[in-house]
């Protein structure tokens, strides 16, 4: 029935927060990548993550559910990059850049439930991936290795995104509306 | 393109086989197959090549992406024809990267033989779509690698390098580069290879750079008796695990490695001496490592098992355990039995064939144990076994171990002491104590006493033998006997300095003497609570000792004694008080400073400060003293009982003097006195004074000369002569001696002094505040005191108006005074007011009474005319008294 349900801008300031933490844990542990197999500062990478981004002119809720889509597709690489460098290349001891990758992977998951939490809270589904039914199997230790890269950066790119739709959301007028029914949470 | 007219050109070759002229006689059946970069050709002959009786020469070509890059020759003996041949090589060139094609024709007798075979091995670009290669391969770390990029239709190539190590590269065709390095390890996730085109793309392999295995120290042992067991080091990291685990064969049968390098092979023991090998191989090599054993002597027993403990005595306890190999049974063994308590740990040895029992002994009573046991071969021994599981115990308990009993001289008592058992002494509870004494001299009768647990002392007077003993539920301690004298040992050459402590304690030694038959003892306890004493017993070999309190605080006084334990009464040796960790002296220690002058010196003392209030040695003290805050100067005397301290020859000036107790530690207790030394102040003072007085006589001698008539007057009257004819005939020669002094003894300039007037009928204005602060600077006219004023005024001290005639020209007008307004303005004062304005200062009436007694002529006319002008009776009345 009828009612407003409200989300908490001080709510919507902790996920931005919080991508910015990812962001900025990604951009770590990316340099750490880099160095440590060489490669270039400005090497391209293939992109992996096949969602739209969350353009300006959707609304809010689509917007969650884009950036939902989007993070979740990261952390399934990311999850998937880990595995195979534990099973293809981890021969050393705990390193810097491991630890670094394994906050990395608690904090986008941290990310990524939040920003489920707000999804629901505009009247959104989650929905999971299914595109990763097929995981990645490298060819050989190089491609692997950019694969990885190119994890990372769109690990990067979302949690970018991630932050600047939760600053668009702290500064909206429009309140979260769960769509046509009837029940309704706004943003305070 | 290319290879279109390459197929062309082999079609016309073939076509050309048919020609007549040909022989026949050729390869068949060639075949090319590849391990890495090594290729085997291998062919067969022509059938009709079996009749040849000449050799036949086979030349190989080898063509990469269509281009010569070798040829050889391989000769083929008639007896050989028939039989399959090969040709090996290696590529320079990494195979996967270019087509290599291999060309194989006969030659016989200088004739080309039918037309060629030919195989090609397809590059693995053409395959796999792939760029760089060799693709994840393990190398070598050292040798020389070539790697080989094929840059993509559409792309032009840029640059080669080796994790970031650009090499030798060059061009194998339009496509194709390849990268020439020297080897180094690099990291065990490998080693990039990236091939960068010029529009930015980036391809790349991974290859593992290492070392072929570098295990040594191989060691073989049985612990079993059944099998042989090997472990050794790694050596030098491999670098390339990650693509190639290192495989261990021990003596040829694979080892299945775990956690820690070690291999077990079952074997018959007992052959003697034999060597064990271990071969060590991954995909850049192997190596082979050898040890040389008889298994008998090198038998690593396992752990005893199911230890247990049994028979356990108040100082002995049984254990038993038994072994899970049963040959051990039958081996002449060592075990070792650690037995573990709060205070540490001892072993106890004990050897026997297969043993599996031995008894601990030398265990404190009541007391809890842990314990563990290990073994190893008696003969040839090899190793220790490890450790078998802890059991834990607790021993029974016994009688009480001896007290160490002391006394302590109060008077003319002896109080005996004695420590308190700890948990390994008492063996149990300490139910309570028995005091037993005979008197040394008299009768022998034995005194018996029992003495609750919770005291530790007991007093007595007079000389006794005392024994003490301690009981418990398991009975009663040995006893413990000291020979108490009732007389108080000699102090009087003891050395009494202070002593100071280091870390707590204090390291004491002595002379030997020969009277120490039963050693010595030396006790100590704090100055102020002589019932904490300590003490601690020597063997008469022992002549230094370091004595440490318990408990102890910084800056807590101590008296410490040496005793020699002689047949008889204890003599005492030595006694010193002092601090074991001294407290630093804060400062103001002194109640206060004095001083003293003398002469030019000032002595500096204060009062002596109890030794109880010391917390540190004083050796002595300083005197530091400055003038206005300058340079300090110092002076130190070494004697602690001084109480005083001189600085000598200071001039005038503000001196600080800072009194501090000189310690082991440096010169603490800083108190200070400052004083002003004036000398040149009191010189001053004494000139002022000097000055004042001279000045108060001059103004004296003034004074009195001014009025010496006056003086003479009072003191030393002329007689007048009674000359009554001149008095009245000749008035300029009888001038009256009296007003020549100008009528008082104040003389003519108290005559102007008129001011001080109040005419009784002006209103007093004193209504407002400028009015109250004006009126409170007025002179004080005894406003406050009407009547009083009044009758000061009016009645003692008229001021009467006169209406002089006026002044004779040979009169001057006074000083400062309109002479336009004198003769009706001047008021001059009687001689009474005159004295009134002046009472304060002088005491005039005496001379206005005796200068009232005499009334000259002219002073009377003068009052004759004024009466008759103003008939004031009360002027003259006052006048006439």
């Amino acid at each position: 029935m009828g009612g407003v349900m409200t989300v908490k801008r001080s709510t919507v300031a902790k996920v931005a927060d919080l991508a910015a933490l990812v962001q900025h844990e990604c951009t770590d542990v990316l340099i750490q990548y880099r160095n440590q197999e060489n490669l270039p500062n400005d090497m391209g990478s293939d992109r992996l993550v096949f969602v739209s981004p969350p353009s300006s002119q959707l609304d809010i809720r689509s917007k969650l559910q884009s950036l939902h889509s989007g993070l979740d597709k990261c952390y399934s690489l990311l999850e998937r990059a880990i595995a195979l460098e534990k099973m293809e290349l981890d021969r050393d001891q705990m390193s810097e850049y491991k630890n670094g990758r394994r906050r990395l992977k608690e904090e986008l998951l941290n990310l990524l439930k939040s920003t489920e939490e707000l999804l629901k809270a505009a009247g959104g589904k989650p929905v999971r991936n299914q595109d990763d039914l097929e995981p990645y199997h490298p060819n050989n230790v190089f491609h692997l290795k950019l694969w990885v890269y190119s994890v990372y950066i769109e690990v990067k790119l979302w949690s970018k995104t991630a932050f600047t739709v939760m600053k668009e959301l702290q500064s909206a007028k429009e309140p979260l509306k769960r769509g046509k029914r009837s029940t309704r949470r706004t943003l305070q | 393109m290319i290879r279109f007219w390459f197929l062309l050109l082999v079609l016309i070759r073939l076509g050309q086989q048919n020609q007549p002229g040909v022989s026949p006689c050729g390869p068949r059946n060639l075949t090319v197959s590849r391990l890495d970069q090594t290729v085997l050709v291998q062919w067969e002959d022509d059938a009709s090549c079996s009749a040849l009786n000449d050799p036949i020469l086979y030349n190989v070509t080898v063509l990469v992406e269509n281009q010569d890059v070798h040829s050889d020759g391989v000769w083929v003996a008639p007896g050989l024809i028939g039989s399959t041949h090969s040709w090996r090589w290696t590529s320079p060139v990494p195979m996967d990267c270019a087509a290599h094609t291999f060309r194989l024709r006969a030659q016989i007798n200088n004739q080309t033989s039918r037309p060629d075979q030919h195989w090609t091995l397809p590059d693995k670009e053409a395959v796999y779509s792939r760029s760089v290669f060799p693709q994840d391969a393990a190398l070598e770390a050292g040798s020389l690698a070539t790697f080989c990029c094929v840059v993509p239709h559409g792309q032009q190539f840029h640059q080669m390098h080796l994790d970031g190590h650009t090499g030798n590269t060059t061009k194998i065709s339009e496509h194709r580069y390849a990268l020439t390095v020297r080897l180094k390890p690099v990291k065990e996730s490998g080693a990039d290879v990236q091939c960068e085109t010029k529009s930015g793309e980036v391809h790349g392999a991974t290859v593992f750079i290492g070392y072929p295995p570098g295990d040594k120290d191989l060691q073989c042992e049985t612990q079993n008796l059944e099998s042989v067991d090997c472990r050794w080091n790694e050596g030098r990291n491999t670098m390339v695990k990650v693509k190639s685990e290192t495989r261990y064969q021990l003596d040829g049968s694979p080892c299945v490695i775990g956690s820690e390098l070690r291999c077990s092979k079952k074997v018959k023991i007992g052959g003697g001496e034999r060597n064990w090998t271990l071969t060590a191989q991954n995909v850049l090599g192997q190596v082979e490592i050898r040890d040389s054993a008889d298994l008998t002597r090198r038998v690593h027993m396992f752990a005893p098992h199911d230890l247990s403990v049994g028979d356990v005595e108040a100082r002995s306890v049984r254990l038993s355990w038994s072994w899970t190999v049963q040959q051990y049974q039958n081996l002449s063994l060592s075990c070792q039995m650690m037995a573990s308590d709060a205070d540490g740990s001892f072993l106890q040895i004990k050897h026997g064939v297969g043993l599996k029992a031995a008894v601990l002994t030398e265990l404190k009573p009541n007391w809890k144990y842990e314990v563990k046991v290990r073994c190893g071969t008696a003969q040839h021994f090899w190793k220790w076994s490890d450790w078998s599981s802890r059991v834990s115990f607790h021993t029974d308990g016994d009688a009480p171990d001896a007290l160490d009993v002391w006394m302590q001289k109060k008077g003319s008592q002896t109080v005996i002491v004695w420590k308190k058992l700890l948990a390994n002494q008492s063996h149990g509870d300490v139910t309570g104590y028995e005091v037993t004494w005979t008197r040394t001299s008299g009768s022998h009768r034995l005194y018996k006493v029992e003495v609750n647990a919770s005291v530790h002392r007991y007093t007595l007077d007079g000389d006794s033998i005392v024994t003490v003993t301690a009981k418990n539920q398991h009975g009663s301690s040995p006893p413990s006997t000291i020979t108490v004298s009732a007389a108080s040992p000699d102090e009087t050459s003891m050395n009494l300095s202070c002593f100071t402590g280091s870390d707590g304690g204090l390291d004491l030694s002595w002379s030997h003497r020969p009277e120490a038959s039963c050693g010595y003892v030396v006790d100590w306890f704090p100055a102020l609570e002589a019932d904490r004493v300590d003490w601690l017993k020597l063997p008469p070999s022992q002549n230094r000792v370091r004595i440490k309190p318990k408990n102890d605080v910084a800056g807590r006084r101590y008296w410490v004694s040496i005793y020699a334990c002689t047949r008889g009464a204890l003599l005492l040796l030595e006694r010193k008080d002092g601090f074991f960790t001294e407290r630093q002296i804060q400062p103001k220690f002194f109640q206060s400073l004095s001083y003293k002058l003398r002469g030019s010196d000032v002595e500096i003392y204060w009062d002596p400060v109890p030794a109880r209030q010391q917390p540190a040695c004083i050796h002595g003290y300083v005197l530091y003293y400055s003038k206005n805050r300058g340079e300090p100067i110092t002076v130190t005397t070494e004697n602690p009982a001084d109480s005083s301290l001189t600085a000598r020859n200071l001039q005038s000036g503000f001196y600080t003097f800072i009194v501090a107790a000189q310690t082991v530690a440096g010169a603490y207790g800083n108190t200070t006195l400052e004083v002003l030394l004036n000398d040149e102040g009191s010189l001053n003072n004494i000139f002022i004074s000097m000055g004042a007085v001279f000045i108060l006589l001059f103004l004296i001698t003034v004074l009195c000369h001014r009025h010496w008539a006056c003086i003479k007057e009072k003191f030393y009257p002329d007689i007048p002569k009674p000359n009554l004819a001149d008095w009245f005939t000749s008035p300029v020669k009888s001038v009256n001696p009296y007003l020549q002094s100008g009528l008082g003894c104040h003389g003519e300039e108290n005559m102007a002094v008129p001011e001080l007037l109040l005419k009784p009928a002006e209103p007093l204005n004193n209504n407002n505040q400028e009015d109250v602060d004006l009126m409170s600077q007025a002179p004080p006219l005894n406003h406050s005191n009407p009547a009083q004023g009044r009758h000061a005024v009016s009645t003692v001290f008229p001021n009467p108006t006169y209406n002089l005639p006026a002044a004779g020209p040979g009169r001057p007008a006074g000083p400062g005074r309109p002479a336009g307004l004198e003769p009706s303005d001047y008021h001059p004062q009687s001689l009474a007011e005159m004295f009134g304005q002046n009472q304060a200062g002088q005491k005039p009436i005496i001379c206005v009474s005796e200068y009232i007694m005499a009334l000259q002529p002219t002073q009377r006319a003068a009052q004759k005319n004024g009466g008759k002008h103003d008939g004031d009776s009360a002027e003259s009345g006052e006048f006439n008294r």
